[in-house]
């Protein structure tokens, strides 16, 4: 008898588990609608850092054993972070194992350069601070988005505000200066022998890309190092290598003003607006669309290496892809994209390469690269900040006497060695005078290799002022 | 270009360095163990402030010595005097009075290392602030062992300090050391001493509230505060003795006064509950909120004295939880 009705007695006790299983199903159906999305935009130059940046961010969120100035991570309130599978499916993902592993194996290596697009998303779990939103959500949960991409492609993005003929005339403007004119030379001569009036054939247009390619892949391969090489496909063609979209160069315009349809002209003009539709426009509403933080990694070092020709294309190149982005409302590939960032990161990268009492100095002199473009980021709206760091640590700095003097060396193995050694790297001015006319060469900061058994405690990637850079960005979002 | 001469005198090429030959004192590696910080520079800052003059020390000295005398006079007298009245009662009174000399002693010991310790937080305060204005780099290491070494024998900070040495490397600079020192060993001291801090505030509010003559108020008001910088000195190894507490009281007074607190306590008293409510509730209930935030001050402001690196704009405690905690008492009391 008593089994057949239910327990009277207790049946406020079944109500009660009801409810709770219900609100337990609506409270976790409203935690998951109130998770929230960051995309942040690693932006880079080719080399400057990013690969190893991502991978390294990614590291240490997972392990977040070295983010001591996280907020969320000092007081407490970081649970974990995990890889999720991204919601877009167009693009393969980040290698984030592959490249951790290089970096670990004995001897370790570096990430080779980056062919191609990868994605990746994490989700970051954290308690909230307001208790106002942990009676809500004791636990929440934010997806953080970040896209790999070669470096070359981003020099496309100034491209999209151009035409035919503006961006051939801005190239060959270029070409006038050393070292490009000597780099250029073949095609260049190549130029001299056609006309943009001549009637188009597939042979001739091939030929001219060749030589064009050569030329950038130059520029690339040059002791200047130069950043400004246009367009990046002809580079890194990723999926697109050998395809007919690639087949064009920037001809002088014709003399007559405008060319007659079939001409030289109008084959490329219509290969580059064809290209600068299908091909980056494409790749910038992808993976561009609502970015809400960016990182835009410098490689400072690397340029003041290769002397003032090299920076000034540097800055030239940063100055042009940043046009693009003009962070805040207004800027157009915004329009183009929806996007609405409100913060920006500045990093000098790799500052691992000088003695750690030589920051100050690099964030100043990045501070004077990026001025302008940090004003009008500043005038749109958004918040900015520069800071010098490096995503793998890779040496210590130590203190040696030589000749008499204290220097602030430091300590590790240059690339391509097996031993660590100590060095000074030399140092970076405090004022803007970078080149001195009577010392020769003055900079020739060194590549390391990441530490042997680098990452082995289990507590990240060993690095420099991460922390602060994600407290930076993302900061405000884990709270 | 003399620009540059200025900032590298020499001007030093890069070169490489063999063989591994670490300069003797570098930044990073063989750092002065703890005792080795004598904190000169922040003692000689305090010197600076109390403007020195010889007669003060001469005159507390000589009266100090005089008392001395006559205390041993007296005391010679006293012995004499119990000898002759009987052999046993003398040793008794010389007992006695071994005893007091001894505690005596043992006081003043006391409040001697609490004063030092106290001292020793103002060297450490005004370093932090030398290294946080000069913005160095290598300098700090000494520092972090300097705060560590003070909180060598509290084994509720072992575990702080541990996680303090291993997320501090060489490529931090002194401004860098100091926020982690700042965020991983004062931050959870800072929460337990305003925890502290609410609890006083509310234990006076309450007890002043409810407390039926003036005279109670003012003992309760006093007693409350005492033991509050006590623990809250406590809490940042300040240690004050029974002299060192009022010290720091005085201290605080003096804090207090510039902070604004003597402006009116009616002004207080709606700072504290907003006017339309303030005008509602009974006088008494308002003494009890005065009261209550004045507490709240002192256990701020012993806060900031003891703290042995001072306290940025952004972590600066407020008085903004006291308020909302102190709203409650009336619901609680009536
Ligand atoms: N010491 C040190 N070297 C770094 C660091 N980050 C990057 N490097 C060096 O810079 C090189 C390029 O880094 P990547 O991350 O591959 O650069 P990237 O921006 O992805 O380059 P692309 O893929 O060509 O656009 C590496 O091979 C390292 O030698 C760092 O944090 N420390
Ligand atoms: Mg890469």
């Amino acid at each position: 008898m008593s089994s057949k009705f239910p327990d009277w007695n207790n049946l406020a006790g079944f109500g009660e588990k009801m409810l709770d299983q219900a609100l337990g199903h609506v409270g976790s159906l409203a935690g998951r609608m109130l998770e929230g999305n960051v995309r942040l935009g690693v932006t880079g130059l080719r080399r400057a850092g990013k690969t190893v940046f991502v991978t390294s961010l990614i590291d240490n969120l997972i392990r977040g054993g070295r983010l001591p100035f996280m907020d969320v991570v000092a007081s407490n309130r970081f649970l974990a972070a995990r890889l999720r599978s991204s919601p877009d499916r167009s693009a393969p993902r980040f290698a984030y194992e592959k490249y951790l592993a290089n970096l670990t194996a004995t001897p370790p290596h570096w990430p080779a350069a980056t062919t191609g697009v990868a994605q990746l998303r994490m989700a970051l779990r954290y308690v909230p601070v307001s208790s106002m939103r942990r009676s809500i959500q004791p636990i929440s949960t934010i997806n953080l988005d970040v896209i790999d991409y070669p470096g070359e492609w981003l020099m496309d993005l100034p491209m999209l505000n151009q035409s035919f003929a503006e961006w051939s005339s801005l190239t060959l403007e270029l070409i006038e200066h050393q070292p490009r004119r000597q780099i250029g030379a073949r095609w260049l001569h190549w130029l001299s022998t056609v006309s943009a009036d001549q009637t188009a054939d597939e042979t001739t247009a091939k030929e001219g890309a060749a030589h064009y390619t050569e030329y950038l892949h130059a520029c690339r391969r040059s002791q200047a190092n130069l950043s400004l090489v246009q367009p990046g496909r002809f580079l890194e063609p990723g999926e697109l290598a050998g395809a007919p979209v690639l087949t064009f160069c920037p001809l002088p315009a014709p003399a007559s003003g405008s060319a007659p349809a079939g001409s030289l002209w109008a084959l490329m003009s219509g290969r580059f607006e064809d290209y600068k539709t299908n091909v980056v426009r494409k790749f910038f509403l992808e993976h561009f669309a609502r970015l809400d933080r960016q990182i835009v990694l410098v490689d400072v070092l690397g340029m003041l290496n290769a002397g003032p020709a090299a920076l000034h294309d540097m800055r030239m190149a940063l100055t042009a892809c940043l046009e693009a982005f003009r962070h805040g409302r207004g800027g157009w590939l915004s329009k183009l994209t929806g996007g609405q960032i409100d913060k920006v990161l500045f990093a000098a990268t790799k500052a691992d390469h000088i003695a750690a009492s030589q920051h100050g100095n690099l964030k100043n002199l990045l501070d004077m690269l990026v001025s302008e473009a940090r004003n009008a980021i500043r005038f749109e709206g958004a918040t900015v900040d520069t800071m010098a760091l490096a995503a793998v640590k890779c040496t210590e700095t130590v203190t040696t006497e030589h000749q008499g003097r204290k220097l602030a060396c430091i300590q590790g193995t240059p690339l391509g060695r097996q031993k660590p050694t100590v060095l000074f790297p030399g140092s970076i001015p405090d004022g803007p005078d970078l080149f001195p006319l009577d010392i020769a060469q003055p900079y020739r900061f060194m590549d390391f290799e990441p530490p042997a058994g680098v990452g082995r405690d289990g507590r990240g990637l060993p690095n420099i002022r991460l922390d602060q850079a994600l407290n930076f960005l993302l900061g405000d979002r884990l709270t | 270009m003399s620009d540059r001469n200025h900032s590298a005198p020499v001007w030093q090429a890069p070169v490489e360095l063999e063989p591994l030959r670490p300069a003797p004192d570098g930044g990073g590696g063989n750092r002065p163990g703890p005792d080795e910080f004598a904190g000169p520079a922040g003692a000689e800052k305090v010197r600076d402030i109390s403007r020195w003059n010889w007669a003060v020390p001469a005159f507390f000295g000589g009266v100090f010595a005089l008392v001395l005398v006559v205390l041993a006079f007296d005391a010679s007298d006293l012995l004499s005097r119990a000898f002759a009245s009987g052999y046993a009662f003398g040793l008794g009174v010389s007992g006695l009075l071994a005893l007091v000399v001894f505690a005596a002693l043992w006081l003043a010991l006391d409040e001697a290392i609490s004063i030092r310790r106290l001292r020793r937080i103002d060297a450490l305060r005004a370093e932090a602030e030398r290294l946080v204005i000069a913005d160095g780099h290598g300098s700090a290491g000494h520092f972090a062992d300097a705060v560590s070494g003070f909180y060598r024998d509290r084994s509720d900070l072992a575990p702080a300090i541990e996680s303090l040495h291993t997320s501090v490397n060489d490529a931090h600079n002194d401004r860098e050391v100091i926020a982690l020192i700042d965020r991983q060993v004062l931050a959870p001291i800072d929460q337990s001493a305003y925890n502290s801090v609410l609890r006083a505030s509310r234990d006076t509010a309450v007890a002043t509230a409810l407390s039926p003559s003036a005279a109670l108020d003012v003992v309760i008001v006093l007693w409350r505060n005492l033991k509050l910088v006590r623990e809250v000195a406590s809490l940042y190894g300040a240690r004050p003795g029974r002299f060192g507490s009022w010290r720091l009281m005085r201290r605080m007074l003096a804090n207090l006064a510039v902070a604004g607190v003597a402006e009116g306590l009616s002004h207080v008293a709606v700072e504290a509950l907003g006017g339309s409510i303030a005008a509602a509730i009974s006088t008494k209930l308002g003494q009890g909120m005065v009261n209550g935030l004045l507490t709240a001050r002192v256990g701020v402001a012993t806060m900031v004295l003891c703290r042995p690196v001072a306290f940025t704009p952004a972590n600066r405690p407020s008085l903004g939880r006291v308020r909302t905690e102190l709203l409650s008492v009336p619901k609680d009391v009536l």
